[in-house]
């Protein structure tokens, strides 16, 4: 048993246990609202008007996509870059700013968000407190300004967060002629490379066209511009998410099943891999957008079908290097060696359970990529279906499992209820199973996704079963996994709480079974790298940006924005009260 | 008991997955199965499943 991670780096222990509270608080009330969405939309129990609906759905989003996973994985990498790297930040001052200017932003985009909820909102900077604009906050919907404000300055902290890291390892680096990047180190820097790539997209849409629409300096704009711009930042923002979890995956998954992980340079070959492919892809989700030719969204969808490439890389290492850990604890057998697994480990079964659910939701992502299929399901129920198995389980459950491991070395308590932890995880699993297959199955017959009001005066023809069935399913899986939450927050913090003990935790990462040694040192020179990604996002996305701008203008013929979603229901309810009426 | 009460826990998950997945593969074979059938199916194989973890393995009964 070596030192824990506390004992060691205190102040960086304290900033990691902070970006983890920020974190889990924003799960909670993400969680929340997600049940709210869950019971609402399938009529089992509603407690906000439908109207309301909208700012509880861009809540869910925001707090749970942004907060949640963002915070965590700048917490999970500060821990990866100081344990791997056996050194603190240049200047601990700048790693501070970072976590405020985040949190700052946060707590800015919170309040527009929840100011949804006011009867009536206060004006601010000239419009309405008010942010219903969801996650994907492209025009022509608009909030307030300040919404975007706090998105930027979060944007600017998780910047910060990456010069931070890079500025360590340059440090070390000194100290450390010629040697290779420590693989977690590795992951982190590029990740942060590919998220630098990917938010200058989103930073420019909000910087030069929503934000000064939104305080009312220019007219109008561009929404297959501002649309195109979000989109070549919303694609890889998912694998800012899912990184984090491959992290845990590679570097602590084969510890936890007691062997060692089967290959470092097949680990570093999938994080180049997404530095390169991540961000020229985010066109495969404007299929169905006028504007961009069909060409383009043919390399889109290719370069998509390439990303395959890495997950498939990542299950084989990783799957081999937990047979590898059970034949360490004396499994055998073809398949016979997955009984010698640690399954009572709490932090060991969230983690397969959530690789499992990523294998099977992986499958589901080929769907929306392909051109054609892709038009069955288009914003449909289906979708959120693939994200609830992929950031909604990969990721949360994997980031859950991981801090049964973390926290304890965080804090220096024993981690609470490890048996409780167990079903907490296996819960979680089971809860997206009934609600992502309620999910999937209602998007094939067409029921779409963020809507408060999706029983339209149709009955869908639901190919097996019926649509209340479906949406029981729905809303069970929606409480078990809110249940499965509640238990998850309940256990970390009676686990900070419990200081009059020791943690059963062993810290210590094995070397890989095949090590950096065994790579060339072109994988660790990041400028080929960070040339060849740039070089791929201009051929994506020169011509579709210029074809764009050329035909409706930088700012745009003349959108203004769309008074959000109640008038919207408004019109859709007396458009099919009118549709019923001529048809009987 | 012949598994340990983790590995019970995760193949009833298990069990519950391909419970809530059979109806839809069934019935792509026209095999309709109705809730009310599954969840019979379900409660049938969890407790028999249930039923033979806990009874004591073999090496156990044969101890004196």
């Amino acid at each position: 048993m070596t030192d824990l991670f506390v004992d060691e780096y205190p102040e960086q222990a304290r900033l990691v246990r902070a970006a983890f509270l920020t974190s889990f608080v924003a799960l909670g009330i993400g969680a929340l609202f997600g049940v709210i969405q869950a019971l609402h939309r399938t009529g089992v129990f509603r407690i906000v008007e439908s109207t309301t609906y909208y700012t509880v759905l861009t809540g869910h989003g925001v707090f749970l996509v942004i907060t949640f996973t963002i915070f965590f994985l700048v917490g999970l990498y500060q821990w990866a870059v100081t344990d791997s790297l056996q050194r603190g930040p240049v200047d601990a001052r700048l790693t501070w700013s970072w976590y405020g200017l985040m949190s700052v932003g946060t707590l800015i985009a919170a309040i527009a968000i929840l100011a949804g909820f006011l009867d009536d909102p206060p004006d601010v900077l000239g419009s309405e407190l008010s942010a219903d604009v969801l996650f994907t906050f492209y025009a022509p919907l608009q909030a307030n300004p300040i919404f975007y404000a706090g998105l930027v300055l979060f944007v600017v902290g998780t910047w910060l967060a990456g010069a931070d890291w890079f500025r360590t390892w340059w440090a070390w680096k000194r100290d450390h002629p010629g040697e290779r990047i420590p693989l977690p180190t590795f992951m982190v820097l590029t990740t942060m490379i590919m998220w630098y790539i990917s938010s200058i997209g989103v930073a420019v849409a909000i910087l030069a066209f929503i934000l000064p629409w939104s305080l009312g300096l220019i007219d109008s704009l561009n929404p297959t511009l501002t649309r195109t711009l979000f989109w070549y930042f919303g694609h890889p923002v998912v694998y800012f998410w899912l990184l984090p979890a491959y992290l845990l995956w590679y570097i602590v998954l084969p510890k936890l099943s007691g062997g060692r992980l089967f290959s470092d340079p097949l680990a570093r070959v999938v994080f180049i891999l997404f530095v390169l492919l991540s961000t020229p892809v985010g066109i495969h989700h404007q299929y169905l957008d006028p504007g961009i030719s069909e060409g383009f969204k043919f390399i889109a969808m290719t370069n998509t079908m390439f990303l395959l490439l890495p997950s498939l890389l990542t299950a084989f290492t990783v799957v081999a290097s937990m047979e590898h850990g059970a034949r360490q604890r004396g499994g055998t057998g073809t398949l016979n060696w997955l009984r010698a697994l640690p399954w009572k480990d709490p932090a060991f079964t969230g983690m397969a359970l959530a690789g499992l659910v990523f294998a099977f939701g992986g499958f589901t992502g080929i769907v929306n990529a392909g051109m054609n299929i892709n038009y069955l399901v288009h914003n449909s129920l289906w979708v959120p279906g693939h994200i609830h198995t992929q950031v909604g389980t990969a990721v949360a459950l994997t980031f859950m499992a991981g801090s049964y491991w973390l926290v304890p070395q965080l804090t220096g308590n024993r981690l609470v209820g490890r048996q409780i932890a167990l079903f907490q995880v296996v819960l979680w699993f089971v809860g997206i199973v009934f609600m992502t297959n309620s999910m999937y199955r209602a998007g094939l017959i067409g029921v779409p996704r963020r809507s408060a009001e999706p029983q339209y005066a149709f009955d869908y023809e639901v190919g097996v079963g019926s649509m209340t069935e479906l949406d029981v399913q729905l809303a069970l899986g929606g409480v078990l996994l809110f249940v499965s939450t509640v238990l998850f927050l309940a256990i970390i913090l009676l686990t900070a709480f419990n200081t009059d003990s020791d943690p059963l935790v062993d810290g210590t990462i094995p070397p890989a079974l095949s090590g950096p040694e065994d790579s060339p040192r072109v994988l660790d020179d990041l400028r080929v790298w960070i040339g060849i990604a740039l070089v791929l996002v201009v051929i994506a996305y020169a011509i579709p940006l210029a074809s764009i701008v050329d035909r409706g203008g930088l700012f745009g013929p003349d959108v203004g924005p769309f008074p959000v979603v109640v008038d919207g229901v408004m019109y859709l309810q007396h458009g099919v009260a009118y549709v019923g009426v001529l048809i009987t | 008991m012949r598994i340990s009460p983790a590995k019970l826990l995760i193949v009833i998950a298990l069990c519950l997955v391909v419970l809530v997945e059979a109806r839809t593969i069934l019935a792509f074979f026209d095999v309709e199965v109705s809730v009310l059938e599954i969840a019979l199916v379900g409660v049938v194989a969890i407790t028999a499943l249930v039923v033979w973890a806990v009874r004591p393995a073999d090496e156990e009964t044969s101890e004196p």
